[in-house]
């Protein structure tokens, strides 16, 4: 489609007929000033295009004259079928027509069809896309419907130039099936893949594990009613042979018929027991006379034996008694004689004491008088060192010394420094005149040069006083009195008149403070810890008057030693004794008790006897063998009834067996008919409650719900599977957009910035930021001039992507580059002469001076017959 | 001389049709139950028309070993109503003697005068010249032959020889549990009446299945049956009529397609034209069909389905062909076009397993659904 002419009336300002016409291929450009009606124009272009002839909305009512009016937009466009006129009014006697070449083509709804179909559908068509009004210089400007309806044109171009022929509506179609997809899936799972708390699928899931629960329950329940049938049968069988009447008769009658056996048993084991008793009694007897022969003559054997061993002890408690006599004597000598002995030791001992006394005294002695020299020799050091400290402290120490000593080199350079500049008189006397010319002081030598440093008389004998100024050159004596001043006050700090006196006086300090060094060397030598140490040994030193008649300190420790080894000797004599003692009167004693226990034991032997009476050894043993005859005849008797004894035991177990059996049946009956009412009861509930129905119908119901729960699982897999199809397709498809649309516009771009890209966002489809020497800046914070730049460019790039498609649609500008300025204005110009190639490019602008130069053909909005004549 | 009585079996009185889907405002279940219990009274009937005093029951009267006491005293009361006719119930595998030892208790100790449970091995008098041998299953898995002891089961002399039996007589388990099919002769039979398989099938001229009374699957294809035995003597052929007593029709029909057949019409004139109400009906489609066919079909059966008692279309074996048109349907190009494409490949691949084959096509045809859906 291209506009060959616009007609405007009564819209706006043109309250009468208005228009341009013989808009060409190409770049066409309409150059007025500020409100001349551009804007109205490109108004009136849109609602031509997307306003309904029956629509009384803001936009349409925007454009009724403030006189009132229908306002009427008419617009001539060529397409491949032809050039038509498409006419519409508004809000009174609302139209809309088509005609060809003056036949009516389409009218009111059908007219809007054939719009809406030249537009390639209801998809916004191009003025979304392409269109850029006045002040809405972005990519994403306009109304919330003017971005949706761009949305969707720029989907739809997503979809067709994939193809590059097909200008169909995939992406509206792709958003409603995937909307349907994921509505569907909602119903099932929640966002992350779940199943939805009150969905189906939660439901079913639920249902399943619900009747899994019931179906193992009641499947228990009819096992434990099979187990019940079972436990009732075997019961009901035993119960029915235990209560057999020939069974319980036979039962009674084993019972009686070992009761009977076991009786005979007990009887016959009585008796037994009774000879037993009487073998017993016979053996007892026998004993007891066999045992009282057997006394008897053991009595007698001991009181033989016990007189003869009391008589040998009386014999040996004499010998012990005159043994022990005679060691209490012996030990009553040894110790007479260890008394002598130690009397001597005594002596002995308070000699050796004497002796030592003496020779100690004769020590001390020795020891006072050297302590006494050490400490005369330290006194003596300690003084001649404090001398010696004192006249060192006197004189000044070498580095004083040496300070001094450079003062004195300052004030002897400051002289000389001062007399090499000042007034010099050089006497030179006349034979036997010397000396004749004297200062104040002095006679002025001859032939030398005598500085005069200041104003000096020098009196020459017989002629007078000679005065001598040195003049304004003057000698300057300041540095002299400075140094002058110093090198005496550092004598006055020493105490000494002058340089020599100083050095004499630091030459005493060293040889002072070597003296001072060797007497600390003695003093240290004499009393390394002092002299005080040495006093407090001296005073320990005791005062000891020494004995005369002392022994001699040796022979008195002979002696000692001689005299403790007698003692030691008598005293183990003395020991000796007393052990023997001790031995002998243990011996008397032991023989003195040996000799009273016989004595007892003897007429413990006497009185055994007398226990037998008058019976003599004969009577008793002929009353043992009596005995012993009854034994053998009892036991005899026993032993015939024991070996025809019955078992006992064999007929006790055989009664218990049979006890056994009876109770065992009591029991068993009274423990089966409880058993058997309780699984009556068991069964009668079980089956009353139909479990088996139950289960068969929870087994069918699950069934169902396992059969609806693998529908539903498959239906979200289904849903699932077309999700991912459909996302994976749409990805596709707008690499797909990019592609091309990154290739029609990198010429373009690169119009402005040579290697400049840009980024696309995968929801608006529009670019997200510009790359330009390797920096990506995001779109939105680009300047106001760059934004407009993109975005026309990109606007040319979907036009010429249009065109490709086969939706030919006029680019229509209105004022869109406003902050361009004059440098870019120019490239983008040549990007619109680029695109006008084959395309149809109207630019409404005001800015008359600076499009002067975008070339292309001019416009004019006029009146029609003003139009006409021009043409 | 003419002995004349009823042979039926699997009445399955009770059964509860869970597995059966029940629409929200239906009640397919109670109606299948009903008819089930209706079934003895449709038997009576049969006798009565017939002139046969007698109705032998072979097995599994009642569906499960512990149904609720409404089940059994309602059946007993229906049983009750038709005083002229003597019901004989052999217990089965599903009543078994071990597990259903209360229901027969309860029958023994409620069951009305014309009511007689076959609880042991042992002859019965059929009154006039006839003996009933009946063989009551004790478990409900057997090891044995159940009709074993017939071989050994005495009876007058003279009189004829009715045999009642529950079991198969093809041993699919090979547990040793199938019924002689030459029964019949080893033990020395007129007639043996058998139950168990829910079809009707003759195994020889004296040995018969009769069926259930009324169809509770979809296998047999026809409405149940009973069959009326006539012995004219010992030695006697019987002569046996099949009297149809199902209330309802169990049917399944199966329903080829090729691509580009009209689905929709086909499934039509697969369809019974009269008496949907009582039908179960269900119809297993193969072959191939494109994605508007099928779509279409699926539209056709929830439009037909409510007709039915039950409807399934069982579309498993029916394989899809994807044609470009249909593709072209959906999109010729672009994104739509794409994802159809890639669900295509998928549904075709080999490498896929074939659940995810499925899901892919199904996806396709989801997608079409959709895309047709939004243009309409």
């Amino acid at each position: 489609m291209k506009i060959r002419s616009i007609t405007l009336d009564n819209v706006r300002r043109f309250t009468d007929p208005v228009g341009i016409r013989e808009i060409g291929d190409g770049l066409n450009v309409l150059c007025e000033p500020n409100e001349q009606g551009k804007s109205t124009l490109f108004d009136a272009i849109q609602a031509l295009f997307f306003k309904p002839h029956g629509s009384r909305d803001k936009e349409v009512t925007a454009l009724r004259p403030h006189a009132g009016g229908a306002p009427e937009v008419t617009i001539e466009v060529e397409t491949e079928g032809g050039r038509f006129t498409v006419t519409k009014r508004w809000l009174q006697k609302p139209a809309a027509t088509v005609h060809r070449d003056g036949t009516l083509v389409a009218q009111a709804d059908a007219a809007e069809a054939w719009i809406a179909d030249l537009l390639g559908g209801d998809a916004g068509g191009p003025s979304g896309l392409i269109w850029v009004r006045q002040g809405m210089t972005d990519l994403t400007g306009g109304s919330t419907r003017e971005q949706k309806v761009a949305l969707e044109a720029r989907r739809d171009l997503m979809s067709s130039v994939g193809e590059e022929v097909e200008a169909m509506t995939g992406g509206r179609r792709m958003d409603t099936a995937l909307a349907r997809c994921r509505e569907e899936l909602a119903g099932y799972v929640t966002k992350t893949g779940r199943p939805y708390a009150n969905g189906p699928w939660r439901i079913a899931l639920d249902r399943v594990e619900e009747l899994t629960a019931r179906r193992d329950g009641l499947a228990a329940t009819a096992e434990d009613l099979h187990s019940a049938l079972a436990e009732r049968k075997r019961a009901r069988r035993d119960l029915r042979d235990l209560e057999d009447p020939e069974a319980a008769r036979d039962r009674r009658q084993k019972l009686e018929a070992a009761r009977a056996t076991n009786a005979a048993a007990e009887r016959h084991a009585e008796e037994l027991d009774s000879e037993a008793r009487k073998v017993d009694m016979a053996r007892l007897e026998a004993d007891n006379a066999r045992n009282r022969l057997e006394g008897f003559r053991e009595a007698q054997a001991e009181k033989t034996k016990a007189a003869k061993d009391a008589e040998a002890a009386e014999t040996e408690a004499r010998v012990r008694k005159a043994a022990l006599d005679k060691e209490r004597e012996a030990r009553d000598t040894a110790e007479r004689n260890l008394e002598i002995a130690l009397n001597t030791l005594k002596k002995a001992r308070e000699a050796h004491n004497l002796a030592l006394r003496a020779k100690a005294a004769r020590d001390g002695e020795d020891r006072r008088r050297e302590l006494e020299t050490r400490i005369t020799n330290a006194e003596k050091a300690r003084s001649s060192m404090e001398k010696a400290a004192a006249a060192a402290r006197s004189g000044p120490d070498a580095r004083t010394l040496n300070r001094v000593e450079s003062l004195a080199v300052a004030h002897a350079t400051a002289i000389a420094a001062r007399n090499a500049t000042a007034t010099q008189v050089i006497a030179h006397y006349s034979e036997g005149r010397e000396g004749a010319i004297r200062t104040d002081d002095s006679t002025l030598a001859g032939g030398q040069p005598v500085p005069l440093p200041r104003a000096t008389r020098l009196t020459i004998e017989g002629v007078g006083e000679l005065e001598v100024r040195p003049g304004d050159a003057g000698h300057d004596d300041s540095s002299v009195e400075a140094a002058a001043v110093a090198l005496r006050k550092a004598l006055d700090g020493i105490g000494a008149d002058d340089l020599e006196a100083a050095r004499a006086s630091a030459a005493a300090r060293t040889a002072a403070e070597r003296r001072e060094g060797e007497a600390k060397a003695v003093l240290n030598s004499v009393a390394p810890e002092g002299i005080d140490p040495l006093r407090e040994a001296l005073a320990k030193i005791p005062q000891v008057d020494e004995d005369a008649d002392a022994p001699d300190p040796e022979v008195a420790e002979d002696a000692l030693e001689d005299a403790l080894a007698a003692y030691e000797e008598a005293r183990i004599a003395r020991d000796t004794a007393s052990e023997r003692l001790s031995d002998a009167r243990n011996e008397a004693t032991r023989a003195k008790t040996t000799l009273t226990s016989l004595r007892e034991r003897l007429k413990r032997a006497e009185d055994a006897l007398t226990k037998f009476g008058t019976s003599t050894e004969d009577e008793l043993a002929s009353k043992s063998g009596r005995a012993a005859q009854a034994l053998e005849a009892a036991g005899t008797i026993h032993a015939e009834k024991a070996s025809n004894a019955p078992d006992l035991a064999g007929t006790e177990a055989a009664l218990n067996r049979a006890m056994s059996v009876e109770q065992g049946a009591r029991d068993e009956i009274a423990r089966l008919k409880p058993l058997l009412a309780r699984l009556e009861e068991r069964i009668s509930r079980s089956s009353g409650d139909a479990v088996e129905e139950r289960l068969a119908e929870t087994e069918q119901e699950l069934e169902a719900a396992k059969a609806t729960l693998a529908r539903i699982g498959h239906e979200v897999k289904v849903l699932f599977r077309l999700e991912k199809a459909l996302e994976a397709a749409r990805t596709e498809a707008r690499e797909r957009y990019f592609t091309p649309i990154a290739r029609e516009l990198k010429p373009l771009l690169h119009l402005l910035w040579p290697e400049a890209e840009l980024t696309w966002g995968e929801e608006s489809l529009l670019p997200d930021a510009l790359i330009r020497d390797g920096q990506e800046e995001p779109i939105n914070i680009l300047s106001g001039g760059t934004q407009e730049q993109v975005a026309l460019l990109v606007r040319l790039a979907f036009a010429r992507m249009l065109a490709a498609a086969g939706r030919v649609a006029p680019v229509i500008l209105d004022d869109a580059l406003v902050f361009t300025d004059d440098d870019r204005i120019e490239r983008m110009f040549d990007a619109l002469h680029r695109q006008a190639g084959d395309l149809q490019i109207i630019v409404l602008t005001c800015r008359q001076r600076a499009f002067r130069d975008l070339g292309g053909k001019a416009l004019r909005l006029a009146a029609p017959e003003k139009m006409e004549a021009d043409n | 001389m003419t002995f004349r009585f009823i042979h039926s079996s699997d009445l399955h009185i009770g059964r509860k049709f869970a597995n059966i889907p029940e629409p929200a405002d239906g009640n397919i279940r109670g109606r299948l139950m009903e008819a089930r219990h209706g079934a003895i009274d449709r038997l009576a009937g049969a006798a009565r028309d017939r002139g046969a005093g007698h109705v032998l029951l072979a097995g599994d009267t009642f569906d499960t070993a512990t149904p609720s006491a409404t089940v059994i005293r309602q059946a007993l009361a229906a049983m009750a109503e038709a005083p002229d006719v003597t019901w004989w119930l052999l217990p089965g595998n599903h009543d078994n003697l071990r597990d259903a030892e209360p229901l027969w208790e309860a029958i023994c100790r409620d069951a009305p005068d014309n009511v007689m449970a076959l609880t042991d091995a042992a002859p019965h008098d059929l009154g006039g010249a006839a003996t009933l041998l009946p063989c009551p299953v004790a478990f409900r898995s057997g090891a044995s032959d159940p009709s074993e002891p017939l071989v050994t089961m005495a009876s007058d002399e003279g009189r004829m020889r009715i045999g009642l039996a529950h079991g198969g007589v093809t041993d699919f388990t090979e547990s040793g549990d199938a019924i002689a099919p030459d029964r019949d002769r080893s033990a020395r039979l007129d007639y043996l009446a058998l139950g168990d398989w829910h079809g009707r099938m003759a195994v020889s001229d004296r040995v018969q299945y009769s069926g259930t009374p009324e169809q509770d699957r979809f296998k047999h294809g026809r409405r149940g049956v009973c069959l009326c035995v006539e012995l004219e003597g010992p030695g006697a052929a019987p002569r046996v009529e099949e009297i149809e007593t199902g209330a309802f029709l169990w049917t399944e029909v199966d329903l080829p397609l090729h691509p580009r057949q009209d689905a929709a019409a086909a499934l039509a004139k697969a369809l019974p034209p009269e008496g949907r109400r009582d039908i179960m009906m269900r119809v297993a489609v193969t072959g191939w069909a494109g994605l508007p066919d099928r779509t279409d079909l699926e539209r056709a059966a929830d439009r037909y389905a409510p007709d039915f008692a039950h409807f399934e279309l069982v579309t498993g074996a029916l394989g899809t062909h994807y044609e470009t048109a249909d593709l072209d349907e959906i999109d010729r190009g672009g994104a739509l076009r794409l994802a159809a494409n890639m669900l295509k490949d998928d549904a075709e691949s080999d490498a896929l397993s074939p659940g995810d084959r499925e899901v892919a096509a199904d996806a396709l045809a989801r997608l079409y659904a959709y895309v047709r859906e939004a243009s309409e």
